[in-house]
């Protein structure tokens, strides 16, 4: 096979695959980051405690670990899901844990004059965090929030352990019917880089587009 | 004599072992403008962000407009700590003025005006925009609406903050040092927007201030603290000019000879 054509037999379902799952485990990771984050702010002790102790849990151990346990663990205990699923979840708990201290400090970073302004116009605790606060945090958390993402992403070629079918898996498989080793994984690095340097720069891009004039 | 829109009763403020106020009373009349003058470290500002609820009260009660700020009576007419719902109620009176301003960065100064007028207010966005065009006007920065705040000076910056805290139309407005973080050159703006609202408004007014002169021009009363308490309190010519405590008639001494 040629180079071009190793690079078109990736393409089609695990480029997919690969694409899928990134968007799931990110989606998953910057609901759980948001949520953690916030809670790990929260007045109340208990709450800050059950954040606290996710967090560890998941940096605390490794990723492919956590994908292996939710995979092929959890059906022990009559916990059965596809190995989508299972990616998504492994993925997205593990960054999520990360991205809720992102959360966290980029809300801890904002100043504290803002706090004392909204209060001074009244508004409730919820309108200050929505209007005011995460506004403002979010653009100081982007730049890590963007790393996260490609990190995410390509954390995602561990998913090919648990037979998912993504670029990784689909050069795996490749290599092992042609033996073309090198070709076959410099097409590998060559894709995983084109996904992830249009990304950077849009996230740069954005990050551009939000402060200008204003910071 | 009307009813104080302020009262302050033996409030006392302590942060951990620092005792800041000391079973201070206090009263503003509406429309009253008041000047807190001191020297640094004697509680004018912990003082005044109490009304605002930025510091929360140790002891003593403070009342606006005959309802607590702090507290609410239960059944039995009991005092307790008030829910948040009353404490927002109450404090739709009070505004405040920053020594750094605080605007909103990621907002354009319009914005930062009827943010609150239709989030907190849930004013009709039209008639917010237009009340807020309004008080741009007033402040003499209405070209000004769709910049950012990064893009003001600082006292334009400060001429925006109180705009942005006369839309919610307060009865009761707070001015903690509002130009001690200017340039000397930008303070003569500012102070001249704070006496055009002292002169039409019916607000009352709290102002915090080391300009003494600006005091006179603008306050109906003066109060002088020191060491958490209010040691005179009065008007403007007998405070300035026939101080009786020696505490007072140092401070004065004091900043003569730093003119
Ligand atoms: N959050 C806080 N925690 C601990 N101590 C504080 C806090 N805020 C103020 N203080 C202390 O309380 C005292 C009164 O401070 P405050 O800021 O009210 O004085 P001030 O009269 O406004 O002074 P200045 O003229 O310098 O602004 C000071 O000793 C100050 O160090
Ligand atoms: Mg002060």
């Amino acid at each position: 096979m040629t180079f071009w054509e190793i690079i078109v037999s990736m393409l089609g379902q695990g480029l997919f695959t690969t694409i899928v799952t990134t968007i799931l485990a990110a989606i998953l990771a910057l609901v759980l980051g948001f949520a953690g984050g916030l809670m790990r702010l929260s007045n109340n002790r208990f709450v800050r405690f059950i954040v606290a102790i996710y967090v560890e849990v998941f940096r605390g151990t490794s990723l492919l670990v956590q994908l292996f346990w939710i995979y092929f663990v959890l059906p022990m205990f009559g916990i059965t899901m596809s190995a989508l699923t299972a990616a998504v979840l492994a993925i997205g708990l593990n960054y999520g844990a990360y991205t809720s201290e992102v959360v966290r400090s980029g809300i801890q970073s904002v100043d504290k004059g803002q706090t004392e302004a909204s209060i001074a116009l009244n508004f409730t605790p919820a309108q200050r965090m929505r209007r005011i606060i995460i506004p403002q945090a979010f653009i100081i958390m982007l730049p890590n929030l963007g790393n996260q993402l490609i990190e995410l992403f390509k954390s995602t070629s561990l998913v090919a352990l648990i037979t998912l079918t993504d670029l990784t898996y689909q050069a795996n498989v490749l290599n092992a019917s042609t033996l073309q080793t090198t070709e076959i994984y410099t097409a590998l690095l060559v894709l995983y880089f084109l996904i992830a340097w249009p990304l950077t720069k849009g996230i740069q891009i954005l990050e551009r587009k939000l402060t200008e004039g204003r910071m | 004599m009307a009813e104080p829109i302020v009262k302050y009763n033996k409030v006392t403020k302590y942060f951990d072992d620092l005792q800041v106020l000391d079973e201070i009373d206090f009263e503003i009349q509406p429309g009253e403008k008041v000047a807190l003058i001191g020297p640094s470290g004697s509680g004018k500002t912990t003082f005044a962000r109490l009304l605002m609820m930025l510091e929360e009260i140790t002891d003593g009660t403070i009342e606006v407009e005959g309802e607590y700020l702090w507290h609410e009576k239960d059944d039995k007419g009991n005092l307790k700590p008030a829910s948040s719902e009353h404490q927002r109620k109450v404090r739709s009176n009070i505004g405040m003025v920053f020594q750094h301003f605080h605007l909103f960065p990621h907002m354009t100064v319009l914005q930062n005006i009827i943010e609150a007028p239709v989030t907190v207010q849930g004013r009709d966005k039209k008639e917010a925009t237009k009340a807020g065009k309004d008080m741009l006007d007033k402040v003499g920065l209405l070209d000004k609406a769709d910049a950012y705040p990064a893009q003001l000076s600082g006292g334009q910056k400060q001429r925006v903050a109180i705009a942005r805290a006369l839309v919610m139309q307060p009865k009761v407005l707070i001015f903690d040092e509002p130009t001690s973080a200017l340039d000397p050159e930008l303070v003569g703006e500012v102070l001249e927007v704070i006496k055009s609202i002292a002169d039409e408004g019916e607000a009352s007014m709290l102002l915090i201030t080391h300009e003494m002169d600006f005091a006179k021009e603008v306050a109906d009363r003066i109060a002088f603290f020191d060491g958490g308490k209010i040691v005179e309190d009065g008007p403007p010519s007998d405070i300035l000019y026939n101080p009786q405590s020696e505490r007072l008639k140092d401070f004065l001494e004091r900043f003569m000879n730093t003119q």
